[in-house]
């Protein structure tokens, strides 16, 4: 099966897919704002002292679901639909050295 | 859940690692026997549980969760397939996004990707079929909740971490359990409406 085909079997699917990623913002930064998230595990290690290593030092431009430049809620929408492509090209690609 | 870097001490570290890259082997192996179908349902299952796991829900007292899909994944997938999905979304939000460290990537692949997919898909296996929606409620329920019992475990042998495993674990643990029944609830909800559409899919795991 070719990936056009693929993508063609699943297009119910992507659609729902991107969607949900423009959809994200209200839910992963205006709701979080909201009421202050944070993560359980973060909570924990705030109760224990402990710092994440890498917080300042980052290895990408969009750490956290931002894109520099954009206001958070759009950055959130970008970073959704562009990991989603990556998530399926890498796939994809999986696929194709899995046979 | 995702483990930052710096919370876990190196021996951990590469612990984590090692297991995580013999399961990546087995399940690499394994998938290849899979039928087409199902491959072909990896890439586009990763994307949703990528995009799902952006949606967090936040809860009354600063928290909040998202869906994690493991024991989705796990049921329509299996075991080895259902590994590489979760991995697969894992790689990328540490890689482009920086959601868990690098160093602690094993470790993070150990608790969503094995324990929480293995738990899942075997707790859907071993429930009748008469249990219905109950089976992937208790599917994607206890999946949550023994990935932070794993993940509370970790950081409790970890020597980074200050306090022990009687700390770690009722922490990491008791929270997920919490956390866990909106994850059932959700797998069940995603599960139904599947099996409506698309029957196959729930059919025959």
């Amino acid at each position: 099966m070719g990936v056009m085909r693929a993508i063609k079997g699943h297009r119910k699917a992507l659609t729902v897919i991107i969607v949900l990623a423009l959809a994200s913002p209200i839910f992963g930064v205006y709701l979080s704002e909201l009421v202050g998230y944070h993560e359980p595990l973060d909570l924990a290690a705030g109760l224990l002292g402990l710092e994440e290593l890498t917080e300042k030092i980052t290895w990408t431009p969009l750490a956290d679901y931002t894109v520099p430049g954009l206001p958070d809620w759009l950055g959130y929408a970008v970073s959704g639909l562009l990991g989603a492509a990556v998530v399926l090209a890498l796939g994809y690609l999986f696929l194709k050295l899995l046979k | 859940m995702h483990i930052p870097d710096g919370y876990l001490d190196p021996v951990s570290c590469t612990i984590t690692y090692l297991l995580a890259l013999v399961f990546a082997f087995l399940a690499v192996k394994r998938a290849k026997l899979e039928g087409e179908e199902r491959k072909h349902l990896l890439p586009v299952l990763a994307a949703a549980i990528f995009v799902a796991q952006m949606l967090n829900w936040p809860l009354p007292g600063g928290t909040s969760l998202h869906f994690l899909g493991a024991a989705l994944a796990g049921i329509l997938l299996g075991p080895w397939l259902g590994f590489l999905t979760m991995t697969l979304v894992l790689l990328v939000q540490t890689l482009v996004f920086h959601d868990g460290g690098i160093t602690t990537l094993g470790a993070n692949l150990l608790n969503m990707a094995v324990v929480a997919v293995l738990t899942g898909y075997y707790v859907y296996k071993a429930l009748p079929e008469r249990f219905g929606a109950a089976r992937p409620f208790l599917a994607g329920w206890l999946s949550v909740a023994l990935a932070g019992l794993a993940c509370g475990i970790e950081l409790g042998l970890s020597a980074q971490f200050l306090y022990g495993l009687a700390v770690t674990v009722p922490v990491m643990a008791g929270w997920h359990a919490v956390l866990g029944v909106i994850e059932g609830a959700a797998t069940a909800a995603v599960y139904s409406y599947l099996r409506g559409r698309a029957p196959l899919l729930t059919g025959s795991r």
